[in-house]
């Protein structure tokens, strides 16, 4: 037995042990290593000399032909047929020595190879009756049958677990799968009365440590006979020729750790075999077996369960690739729709968002959000948006630029405790590598009960810290805050869906370029043809006039009535032309010129706009009725020209009246102030309405009311351009109101930060 | 003796209307015309076909915007930059109001801007009052002289 004080000594060192390496066998067979280049045998277990008339010392640095083989194939034509390292041991087959001790006894041989040496281990063969390789086709064959008519990953496992029950006696046989933590979950199980059920309980992963995880990939199949065993030591423990110790990381015959002898102890487990189920190259779980009392497994009987762990592994694994693909096809589906939805629209989100139902079922979410820019379009149960926003920006200060999950977000950031119930999961894609712009899936939080094959904490008591379980009873603990844990294909589907984002993201700011460069040649092109209009448009109005009116000076005299009036209409033309290409050109510069925004007092500047009208007022009767205005926020010079075509239009469609009223005043508005002009005169025919703020837009004949219809077209361009707002309302004939809203400082500088 | 006044005007019938309403003005100042800015630019340094002329700077200089060859703001920008010819009053004659041109022209130091009015009685009346106030109102910077009248033509 080995001394309590080895085993604690050990066991604190559990997660480092070298467990490859452990220098003894179990004592139910013998083990020989030779170099595979000259047969020279290197080590020798010295539980030898209990089976063969022989002792390592005679062994070692003799040929391994000086083991006589009575019956079977040598030991160095069996290692020939050997194929790559790395295979665990393969049965070479029973042979009989001459040396062996006792009479009739056959061996089971068992071969490997590690590096340069090849390793014997031979058992001795089992009673003829108990099993014969040929036994073994009628299992397999039964075996298959039944586990391609199993419909779940759980029905094979049971299926499997019951196989091995029969073929080995053992009185429970388990199986367990692994989840992304480690913790093994006890998903079938077979047992003879007297057993303890660990049916749908969990095995925390630190049961299992890393190395012996490792192991269990290339190393399919363990047996411990009898787990009060001696170790038998192999000689020597370190060969002598390269200084590194002897590797059996894939002895059949393996001493195995103290701590898991312990382990087994505590369970009642007195004799256990395990096998590998390893899917796509990763250790998937274990097919389990214990027994209350030493049970030895033979040869046979051992091949036998390996092939059909073998053969369950390739079940699962195939089960598993069946519903991933299944769930693979369906994402695709839906990711194509939730694209083609994306790229229609303008606004990213809009178009995942309209149709939530996509997005919602690709990451089986409760809630969905597309934050992009100041946007969070949300669809379904999420937590608010400038929570979601906060979410954001805590992703990128995390340096999150690919896909993130968790299944626990209280965990990560316990300052999003309060959406637990929405957002325990979360799953985010980056759309951007400069700014905090996610997709992200919300998984609300599922309570669930976890029933415990013992207290899993390490060190919460004094038995836990320092020796393995004692307790296998259930111990239930109640998991909050999380969701539904994130299933490969979706992080994958996410993966890939990420990309397309990113190339609809990129092609949306190419397009947005592309259009930017055009608009700026465009503006170029507008800048350039109001220039030449109003140059050389407005050079040849000049000559028409000047040489109208030279001839009318020189020969007016002379001309009949009607050649005079002709040559007046001449000259009228020429000027009213060039009134009509300096307002052209004012509306350009109005588009143009950048605005220089303050705060205006409105009411002086009414009044100063009226000072400056004077001239048109010249012999009418007007009452000017300015409240007092409140303070607007914008460009002094611009308004000043907004005011000054409103006062002037009101004169001027007043001028019928014998008493003229003209009102300025203000209205209360959201967001935004709202300035009127109000007059008495002819109005507008409200049918028209839409049309008054067009450029060359008249809605009175010249005769009446002369004008060259760019005078509100300039007004409209100045108020949209402070992101305001123009209409006007009429009653033809009675009186007319023409509207300026404007936003207010706090909205205009909300205004010119979204657009930078 | 009265300086010149040298108008600078490509289009022959700004260059009439022009002439037309200095001589309305009734200014006594001669008049040399050139047509393009190069001109403009040797004509003042006595360069070229003008390099016998005597020295001695104009009372004013009415300078159209757009002219052939050199325009009227690289011509104005030239004036400028020469030691000789900086102290010139120039006055810019534009057909346009576009703002870019007049800032730009201020920049360089021009002593003032003027639209063309189309209306020609309109026109006359600038062009006098340009006219009465720099060649005679306005006392011209030292070695200013009477320059050879140039032919129309």
């Amino acid at each position: 037995m080995i001394s309590d004080d080895v085993v604690a000594q050990l066991e604190a060192n559990c997660a480092r042990e070298p467990i490859q390496i452990p220098g003894a066998i179990q004592p139910h067979g013998f083990l020989i290593a030779f170099a595979e280049h000259d047969g020279v045998v290197r080590h020798v277990s010295a539980n030898i000399s209990g089976f063969l008339a022989t002792t390592p010392e005679a062994l070692i640095g003799q040929s391994i032909d000086v083991l006589r083989i009575v019956h079977g194939e040598s030991m160095r034509d069996a290692a020939s047929h050997l194929l790559d390292e790395g295979d665990g041991p393969t049965h070479a087959g029973s042979v009989a020595l001459a040396d062996s001790l006792a009479t009739q006894q056959n061996f089971e041989l068992l071969l490997h190879r590690r590096g340069s040496l090849i390793i014997a281990e031979l058992e001795p063969s089992a009673a003829p009756s108990q099993a014969q390789f040929a036994s073994m086709y009628p299992v397999v064959n039964a075996f298959v049958t039944r586990i391609q008519e199993a419909r779940t990953v759980e029905a094979i496992c049971a299926t499997a677990a019951q196989e091995v029950k029969r073929l080995t006696g053992y009185g429970r046989v388990v199986t367990y799968c692994f989840d992304a933590d480690g913790h093994g979950h006890v998903n079938a199980e077979v047992l003879d009365p007297g057993y303890e059920s660990f049916l749908g309980l969990r095995f925390p992963a630190s049961d299992i440590p890393a190395q012996a995880r490792a192991l269990y990939i290339s190393n399919r199949i363990r047996v411990i006979h009898d787990i009060h065993y001696e170790p038998s030591p192999v000689v020597p423990a370190v060969d002598p020729d390269t200084g590194k110790p002897f590797d059996m990381s894939l002895c059949a015959l393996r001493s195995v750790s103290p701590v898991h002898l312990k382990y087994m102890d505590n369970m009642g487990a007195h004799a256990s075999m395990s096998l590998s189920i390893i899917v796509e190259g990763r250790l998937w779980g274990l097919v389990s077996c214990h027994h209350l009392v030493p049970r030895p497994v033979s040869m046979h009987t051992r091949a036998a369960c390996d092939v059909l762990g073998r053969m369950l592994s390739l079940h699962v694994e195939a089960k598993e690739a069946n519903s991933d693909a299944l769930r693979r096809l369906e994402l695709r589906n839906l990711m194509v729709r939730m694209l083609s939805a994306m790229a229609d629209r303008d606004r990213l989100g809009v178009g995942l968002t309209r149709h939530p139902q996509p997005i919602l079922d690709f990451a089986r979410a409760g809630g969905a959000a597309v934050v992009y820019g100041v946007d969070c379009d949300v669809a379904g149960n999420t937590p608010d948006r400038d929570v979601i926003m906060e979410i954001a920006r805590w992703l990128f200060a995390r340096g999150e630029r690919d896909v993130f999950h968790t299944e626990s977000l209280v965990q990560l950031a316990p300052g999003f405790a309060s959406i637990a119930a929405v957002a325990s999961g979360l799953l985010a894609v980056s759309i951007s590598e400069r700014h905090p712009n996610y997709v992200m899936w919300f998984r609300p939080e599922v309570p669930q009960t976890v029933h415990w094959a013992g207290r899993p904490e390490k060190g919460a008591d004094d038995l836990g810290r320092l020796t393995p379980r004692k307790s296998f009873a259930l111990w239930q603990e109640i998991l909050r805050e999380r969701s539904l844990p994130w299933q490969r294909a979706e992080l994958e589907a996410a993966t890939e869906m990420r990309a397309t984002v990113l190339s609809v993201v990129l092609r949306r700011a190419e397009e947005m370029a592309e259009l930017a460069l055009e608009l700026g040649r465009l503006n170029k092109e507008l800048e350039a043809f109001s220039y030449s209009v109003s140059h050389d448009l407005r050079a040849p109005l000049r000559h028409i006039a000047g040489y109208a009116e030279l001839l009318a000076e020189m020969e007016g005299d002379k001309l009949a009535g009607r050649s005079a009036r002709y040559l007046e209409h001449i000259n009228e033309a020429a000027q009213f032309a060039g009134l009509l290409v300096d307002g052209l050109l004012t509306f350009s510069q109005m588009g143009r010129s950048a605005l220089t925004m303050r705060e205006i007092d409105v009411t002086a500047l009414v009044r100063q706009v009226i000072r400056e009208l004077a001239p048109d007022m010249q012999g009418r009767t007007i009452e000017w009725v300015v409240n007092d205005l409140p303070n607007m926020y914008g460009d002094g010079s611009f308004l000043h020209l907004a005011l000054r075509n409103l006062l002037s239009n009101a004169i001027k469609y007043t001028r019928t009246r014998v008493q003229a009223r003209i009102e300025v005043g203000s209205q209360a508005g959201e967001g935004e102030q709202i300035l009127f002009v109000r007059d008495n005169g002819v109005g507008f025919d409200p049918r028209y309405a839409g049309k008054l703020f067009g450029v060359f837009q008249r809605l009175h004949r010249m005769e009446d009311f002369e004008g060259t219809g760019i005078g509100l077209a300039n007004v409209r361009r100045i108020v949209e351009r402070h992101g305001g707002r123009v209409w006007a309302e009429s009653e033809e004939g009675v009186s007319a109101t023409f509207y300026i809203a404007l936003p207010d400082a706090a909205s205009a500088q909300a205004l010119t930060r979204s657009e930078t | 003796m009265l300086k010149p006044i040298l108008l600078v005007e490509d289009n022959p019938k700004d260059l009439e209307l022009t002439l037309l309403a200095l001589e309305r003005s009734q200014l006594a100042n001669e008049v040399i015309v050139v047509r393009d800015g190069a001109d403009a630019l040797d004509c003042l340094t006595r360069q070229g076909k003008f390099s016998s002329w005597l020295d001695g700077n104009p009372a004013v200089i009415l300078l159209d915007l757009k002219l052939p060859k050199v325009d009227g703001l690289e011509v104005l920008r030239t004036i400028r930059q020469n030691p000789s010819l900086s102290s010139i009053p120039v006055v810019m004659l534009t057909s346009s109001q576009e703002e870019t041109d007049l800032v730009h022209a201020y920049e360089l130091g021009v002593n003032a801007y003027v639209v063309k009015p189309v209306s020609f009685p309109d026109f006359v009346a600038a062009i006098s009052k340009i006219g009465v106030f720099w060649a005679v109102v306005n006392e011209p910077p030292p070695g200013s002289m009477r320059l050879l009248r140039d032919a129309l033509q």
